[in-house]
């Protein structure tokens, strides 16, 4: 059994500016996998206690997923993973596409990035080395142009180049990292990149990325591949993840004014759909991620605008710019997305932080000017002005810059019971009171109110009205974590979730032919509770106790409007799911 | 029978909504039939090839929040063909 991809870890120390590369044993990837396993194996290597996350000891961690640069589909990936300036707690998030696949074809399964450099700094990792680069002058730049720039710069149109734009310059706790155009989105990983004023990493490599079985990992892919052109992914092809907001709004629970309501008047009017439908108002483009059969990303632009001036329109972020504002105005919505994108900041903790300004603003707790037109939710003339004084730290801006834990912390009085945050990290656009076991997993993700780490929504939307006890609900939140956290390891996207007939044992067949390192299903599902326990390992050294495992005070007050009225989250209810759930993970046997 | 649509089968239907030639009250498989005949184009992305079921993670939910497996549903019960949300 030898691990047959790129097995060398570049271990970089920006004050020194030195890169020592070593290669992984066998032992860790067969433990590890990939991606965000290998990310937070090696994370926890090096968190022995309470960290400040902008301060040189935090590490900034890059590691590939293992199918990245093969023929598996949909798998050009790489995770990160850091101390979170919003949560103080690990922070693991994905992003993809080519750069992912680079990065392995240097020969590199990591990267880990320590200290913090003197000088503005641009990180240049070729096949036969590492290089320090100035990056002073790229200061200010958004991560697009920063790669334009570094790309005319080196005389290479394909360096491949992860970035952070003005936001991460400043340190935002909710700035992003972005490569190719996609983003590792949540938890501030691009404020700690920032405060080690790093700039930009670009990988330069050619090399070969051995697979084990080169034909047994074709015919898996080809399979794989054929089912993501089908219709388990018609829905992120045909009309993307917009598409959720319609769907939500019809259920009744679409959160609306920071999660005031569960219905929006204006959701036909803010969803792209209906761009799409617009025969002839808007442009659409479609993108996607390199290698990747489903190209979801769906961006728009009035006709007669420069197309370049698109912005993608994701559920999460139409939702957390539109309804969490009380916004009804698409332009308006798809404009802001394109300033978060160009100042690099998470679209769903900026949507938070001005809905809880709003929110905030209406009870005389912060000035309603301060950012020009007046902030109220509903007001679209608010969304881009605020969003460029977060961007820049620029006076309430600067508060809110911070997360909504932080900023209410600041603000005082009743603003604490506005912030809708699960350990720091905002919540994501779902409807925890709807979605009993969602909001379970949304209480127990080491990661904080993260929809992708314990997406159990999925079981509560389907059978939305089936009375599932607690050892059930448990139960499910625990298997989809063990199913993320394996999915993220491998890494896969999500987006492919429907075109597996039996996850573990089609994954565990393609781990084994492309590594050469046989796993069968049981060995590949037992990865995700040592996986689990690892990440909560090191929230525990961070100082994470069981009374963080909390959801906001709003969640147990009733919904107020719509078919929904009245559901809320039972707090008896809730801790007894959780006992059991810690139960369950201790393996212990759960009483019925 | 009105029948409400979302995401890829709104796409494909071209439309918000179909009405749908049955008896009511109609139950799963022959409402899929109905479904099927109405807009050819969902055999194999929205309904199987069989007619027997949803294609993942497309279903039917009436109201946009009550099942329909095994009960006769009809107008008043306001079926809407939609999927799981999810992701992005």
């Amino acid at each position: 059994m030898t691990y047959a991809g790129p097995r060398a870890l570049l271990e970089v120390d920006l004050g020194s500016e030195t890169a020592v590369r070593r290669d992984l044993d066998d032992a860790v990837f067969a433990d590890a996998l990939g991606g965000v396993g290998l990310a937070v194996w090696l994370l926890e290597t090096m968190i022995d206690g309470p960290l400040d996350p902008l301060g040189p000891a935090n590490p900034l961690v890059f590691a590939a997923g293992p199918f990245a640069s093969t023929p598996v589909p949909a798998a050009n990936k790489h995770a990160v993973a850091t101390i979170s300036p919003l949560t103080g707690l690990l922070n693991e998030g994905l992003s993809s596409s080519h750069w992912s696949a680079v990065l392995r074809r240097c020969g590199l399964a990591a990267i880990v990035v320590r200290g913090s450099a003197r000088r503005w700094t641009t990180l240049v990792i070729e096949q036969g080395g590492v290089r320090f680069e100035d990056a002073e002058p790229l200061l200010g730049a958004s991560a697009r142009e920063a790669t334009k720039r570094l790309r005319e710069s080196l005389g290479d149109r394909t360096a491949r180049v992860c970035a952070i734009g003005p936001a991460g310059e400043h340190g935002v706790a909710f700035a992003t990292l972005d490569n190719d155009g996609r983003q590792a989105g949540r938890g501030g990983s691009g404020a700690v990149m920032g405060a080690k004023r790093l700039k930009a990493i670009v990988v330069r490599g050619r090399g070969d990325v051995r697979i084990a079985d080169p034909e047994r990992t074709a015919a898996v892919s080809a399979i794989l591949r054929a089912r993501a052109v089908g219709p388990a992914t018609a829905k992120y092809r045909v009309t993307g993840t917009g598409a959720n907001l319609r769907v939500l709004a019809r259920m009744g629970q679409l959160p609306t004014r920071n999660f005031r309501a569960a219905t929006f008047a204006g959701a036909e009017a803010v969803t792209p759909e209906r761009a799409r439908e617009s025969r002839g108002e808007y442009l659409e483009l479609r993108a996607g991620c390199a290698g990747c059969p489903v190209q979801c990303e769906h961006m728009y632009v009035r006709k007669g605008k420069p197309s370049e001036t698109a912005a993608a329109s994701e559920y999460e972020s139409v939702w957390a710019l539109g309804p969490n504002c009380g916004v009804a105005d698409l332009d308006a919505v798809l404009a802001a997305i394109r300033s978060c994108d160009a100042l690099g900041l998470d679209t769903i903790s900026t949507g938070a932080a001005i809905a809880f300004a709003m929110e905030c603003a209406e009870h005389g707790l912060v000035d309603a000017s301060a950012f020009g037109p007046p902030l109220h939710f509903g007001n679209a003339a608010v969304l881009v002005p605020a969003i460029e004084a977060i961007g820049a730290m620029r006076g309430l801006g600067a508060v809110l810059a911070r997360g909504v834990r932080a900023a209410a912390a600041t603000i005082g009085g009743a603003a604490p019971a506005f912030a809708m945050h699960a350990k720091g990290l905002e919540l994501p656009g779902y409807e925890p009171r709807a979605l009993p076991t969602y909001a379970l997993g949304l209480a127990t993700c080491t990661r904080g109110a993260c929809h992708n780490r314990a997406a159990t929504y999925d079981r509560d939307l389907r059978h939305p009205d089936e009375g599932r006890g607690a050892v059930d609900r448990a139960r499910d939140a625990l298997e989809a974590e063990d199913v993320a956290a394996v999915w993220d390891a491998l890494v896969l996207c999500k987006f492919i979730r429907d075109c597996f007939d039996d996850f573990y044992r089609e994954a565990a067949e393609l781990w084994s032919a492309v590594t050469g390192i046989e796993l069968d299903a049981p060995a590949l599902r037992a990865t995700a509770q040592r996986h689990w326990e690892r990440k909560r390992a090191i929230n525990a050294r961070l100082g994470w106790t069981p009374a963080d495992d909390t959801l906001p005070p709003r969640l147990f007050e009733p919904i107020a409007d719509g078919p929904l009225a009245g559901r809320r989250i039972d707090r008896d209810q809730l801790a007894r799911m959780q006992s059991i759930y810690e139960e369950l993970r201790a393996g212990s046997a759960v009483s019925p | 029978m009105t029948v409400e649509l979302f995401g890829p089968a709104r796409a494909l239907a071209g439309r918000a909504a179909i009405e749908l030639p049955v008896s009511e009250p109609v139950e799963l498989p022959a409402f899929l039939r109905a479904l099927a005949t109405a807009v050819p184009a969902f055999v194999g992305e929205i309904v199987s090839a069989d007619l027997d079921a949803f294609v993942a993670p497309n279903l039917l939910l009436l109201d946009g929040r009550r099942g329909a497996d095994g009960i006769a549903f009809s107008s008043a019960d306001r079926p809407c063909v939609l999927f799981l949300p999810s992701g992005g």
